[in-house]
């Protein structure tokens, strides 16, 4: 029984179902129709909807005052055409029957109106609006103060809106003839007024300039918010955010100073923990390395030494990233071309083998910076003994800009894959080709080396050169 | 019989210390061992030492404190211990008077290396001073900081040396006004840097120059001297 009535009862269901995913599919269609138009900016969007609320609200009052305009206006004109057809009705009237051809040929007619005497009514193309008309005229008739006797024995009246043609015809009293008057009155025009779309102008540019300030002075706090957590992620001892302006202002920030306190704190007693465990290690290593002086197998001494010298200069490397982290060292004026001929003359002392391979690209300008001369020294020396060890050179460029330096460290070496770029500037990671002890540092340099230049107002990057090796480019306030 | 070397070694750390000593007496030291700076003073007064070697970090007295204490009592030479590459301890320990310092943890044989320049150094009278020593020199407008190692221009801008750089204006400023032949000046050198500076005088001397804006055809400040030596004509001042 069941499968009798299943198609029938399944196909409303089914429609129903139809309608839902068409209305979804609308639905999804038009919000990313509105998404696609609107602005990106927070400012620009909420603009926007200001704007258009705006617009409405001003087309609102606009319609509204039009409307009130037109009826008053179109009273006024109806007031007034009907006294003027009263008047030329009265001056014919009070005129002998023989000289009304000549009055109505001397009248004098304001424009849009013309008045004849015809044999009979003329307001045969007049739609049905004409009643009104009619019961209009005779009231003005009626209120005008002349002798009853001269009142027309008939009227009749007409209009076509359309075209704005109205045409009255009134029964001589004491003949057979009509007067007929025509007259076109030209519609009440709102906009006529020529102060108008000055008056209109104006008020959308100001309208549009308060609308940009405010949102401008409003949003201000996002841009703020975002500037300070990009500054955060560079240096956790960025200044503090202003805990002021409106409520919700003030909260945010205070909250955002709160995380930012609690991420230093963080980060500082990991560096605390990390520099006392270094700071511990020194005595057992120093003693280590006593001890092992009196190894007597010189091949099992020399090991030895090596390994705790790789140790050594692990918690060494530890050490210096607590350190530098703590930006004990005062900013001093430094000469940066100095400092860089001075780390490549320290690594090529010794070295004749990379002599040509190490050293400014091009001849460098004197540059003076304000930095922290031993931690700029330990950074700029890591990049540089890096692109030794692992580019076989390092050729160095130094270029000045209106606000900052640019350092670049290139060498012709194997460079680095895509995801590595990055990586490597993370405590402790190596890439995977340098672990091997003659190269292998600690995985603690380029950390080290960035968070000095970030702590200098700087930044550290790295890309592959073409077609081989790769560029350390190194940013520094000027 | 060939009297020995007193050592009088200052470390709070047992076992560093009893290494420390059997090292050192292995290559023909006579070695006393002080835990802090009590026993310090009670080993000075009972014996005659050449060297001390004085850890920076000691209970109690800190070894500061001892150093100012030792320099109070005569011109013995001093090797400080410091922490690890600690900037500011190693320029406090300079400014004491330490005679030289080694980051921990240190190697045996570089802590001999240095004791046997620092005591060479007090033999030959070379390079010992009374405590101005340490003082900041001012020759031509430009200031060199000796315990800050650190070289400023006429407008107060730091320009970095290299070690060899350094060591290398130090003994010229020594010495200003005084004409060293290559010989002497590599003699001088070597005495306290024996590694990275085996690199011909010249190029150290070229170096200079262009650090101290100093035109090499018509340098101003480093003369060279026909015949082969250099000289620093300036005036030194110590400030």
């Amino acid at each position: 029984m069941s499968n009798g009535s299943e198609p029938v009862a399944r196909r409303p269901v089914a429609d129903a179902t139809g309608w839902v995913a068409t209305l979804r599919t609308l639905g999804r269609l038009l919000r990313r129709g509105a998404s696609a138009l609107m602005p990106r900016s927070l400012a620009a969007r909420t603009a926007l909807v200001l704007l258009t609320g705006l617009g409405v609200v001003q087309a609102a009052g606009l319609a509204i005052h039009a409307l009130d305009r037109i009826s008053l206006d179109r009273a006024e004109q109806q007031r007034e055409t009907g006294m003027r057809v009263v008047a030329i009705y009265r001056s014919i009237v009070e005129t002998d029957p023989g000289q009304r051809d000549n009055e109505v040929a001397r009248m004098r007619l304001p424009s849009g109106f013309k008045v004849a005497l015809t044999p009979g009514p003329q307001t045969a193309d007049l739609d049905p609006e004409s009643l009104q008309m009619q019961h209009e005229m005779r009231t003005n008739l009626q209120m005008m103060p002349f002798p009853l006797h001269l009142h027309p024995s008939q009227v009749m009246a007409g209009a076509n809106r359309r075209q704005h043609r109205f045409e009255v015809s009134m029964h001589l009293p004491d003949e057979s003839r009509w007067v007929s008057i025509l007259f076109h009155v030209p519609p009440p025009n709102l906009f006529s007024s020529p102060t108008f779309p000055i008056a209109f102008t104006l008020m959308i540019v100001a309208t549009g300039i308060l609308t940009n300030w405010a949102v401008r002075r409003l949003t201000a706090p996002v841009r703020t918010l975002a500037a300070a957590a990009e500054a955060l992620g560079r240096d956790v001892n960025a200044s503090p955010l202003p805990e002021d302006g409106p409520l919700e202002v003030r909260t945010a920030a205070i909250a955002f100073n709160t995380m930012a306190t609690r991420i230093r704190r963080f980060v500082t007693d990991r560096t605390l923990l990390l520099t006392a465990i270094g700071h511990d290690l020194r005595t057992p290593i120093t003693r280590l390395k006593l001890r092992s002086e009196f190894i007597e197998d010189d091949e099992l001494r020399r090991k030895f030494t090596a390994d705790l010298d790789e140790l050594e200069a692990m918690v060494s490397a530890t050490l210096a990233f607590g350190r530098d982290s703590a930006n004990r060292e005062p900013l001093v004026p430094l000469d940066l071309t100095a400092l860089l001929s001075t780390i490549l003359d320290e690594a090529v002392d010794g070295r004749p083998d990379i002599t040509n391979q190490v050293g400014f690209a091009t001849e460098p300008p004197v540059v003076t910076i304000k930095a922290r001369s031993l931690a700029l020294k330990r950074a700029l020396a890591n990049l540089i003994g890096n692109a030794i060890v692992y580019g076989g050179g390092a050729m160095v460029t130094l270029k000045p800009a209106q606000d900052f330096v640019t350092v670049l460290i290139e060498d012709d070496g194997p460079g680095l894959a895509a995801g590595d770029l990055e990586r490597v500037f993370e405590p402790f990671v190596r890439v995977e080709a340098s672990r091997n002890r003659e190269t292998g540092g600690t995985g603690l340099g380029l950390a080290i080396a960035r968070n000095i230049i970030r702590g200098h107002g700087g930044d550290i990057t790295l890309a592959n050169r073409m077609p081989n090796g790769l560029r350390a480019t190194v940013t520094l306030l000027a | 019989m060939e009297t020995l070397p007193h050592i009088l070694i200052v470390d709070d750390d047992r076992e560093i210390r009893d290494l420390l000593a059997r090292f050192l007496e292995r290559n023909r030291f006579r070695v006393t061992a002080a835990r802090d700076g009590r026993e310090a003073r009670r080993a000075w007064s009972a014996g005659h030492y050449q060297i001390v070697i004085l850890d920076l970090m000691l209970p109690g007295e800190s070894g500061l404190d001892v150093a100012r204490w030792l320099r109070s009592q005569g011109n013995v030479p001093i090797i400080m211990l410091t922490a690890m590459g600690d900037e500011t301890d190693r320029i406090i320990g300079l400014e004491l008077g330490a005679d030289d310092y080694l980051p921990k943890p240190f190697n045996p044989r570089e802590l001999l290396a240095r004791m046997r320049a620092v005591m060479r150094r007090t033999a030959e009278q070379i390079e010992r001073k009374p405590d101005g020593d340490r003082s900041v020199l001012r020759f031509a407008g430009w200031l060199l900081e000796p315990t800050r190692r650190r070289l400023l221009n006429p407008d107060g801008v730091e320009v970095p040396l290299t070690g060899g750089e350094y060591e290398l204006l130090v003994a010229l400023l020594d010495r200003a006004n005084k004409v060293l032949t290559r010989d002497m000046l590599l003699d001088l050198l070597r005495g306290r840097q024996a590694g990275p500076f085996d690199r011909a005088i010249d190029v150290a001397i070229s170096r200079l120059r262009r650090k101290l804006e100093d035109d090499g055809r018509n340098a101003q400040v480093i003369k060279t001297v026909r015949g082969g030596g250099y000289v620093l004509a300036a005036d030194v001042e110590r400030v």
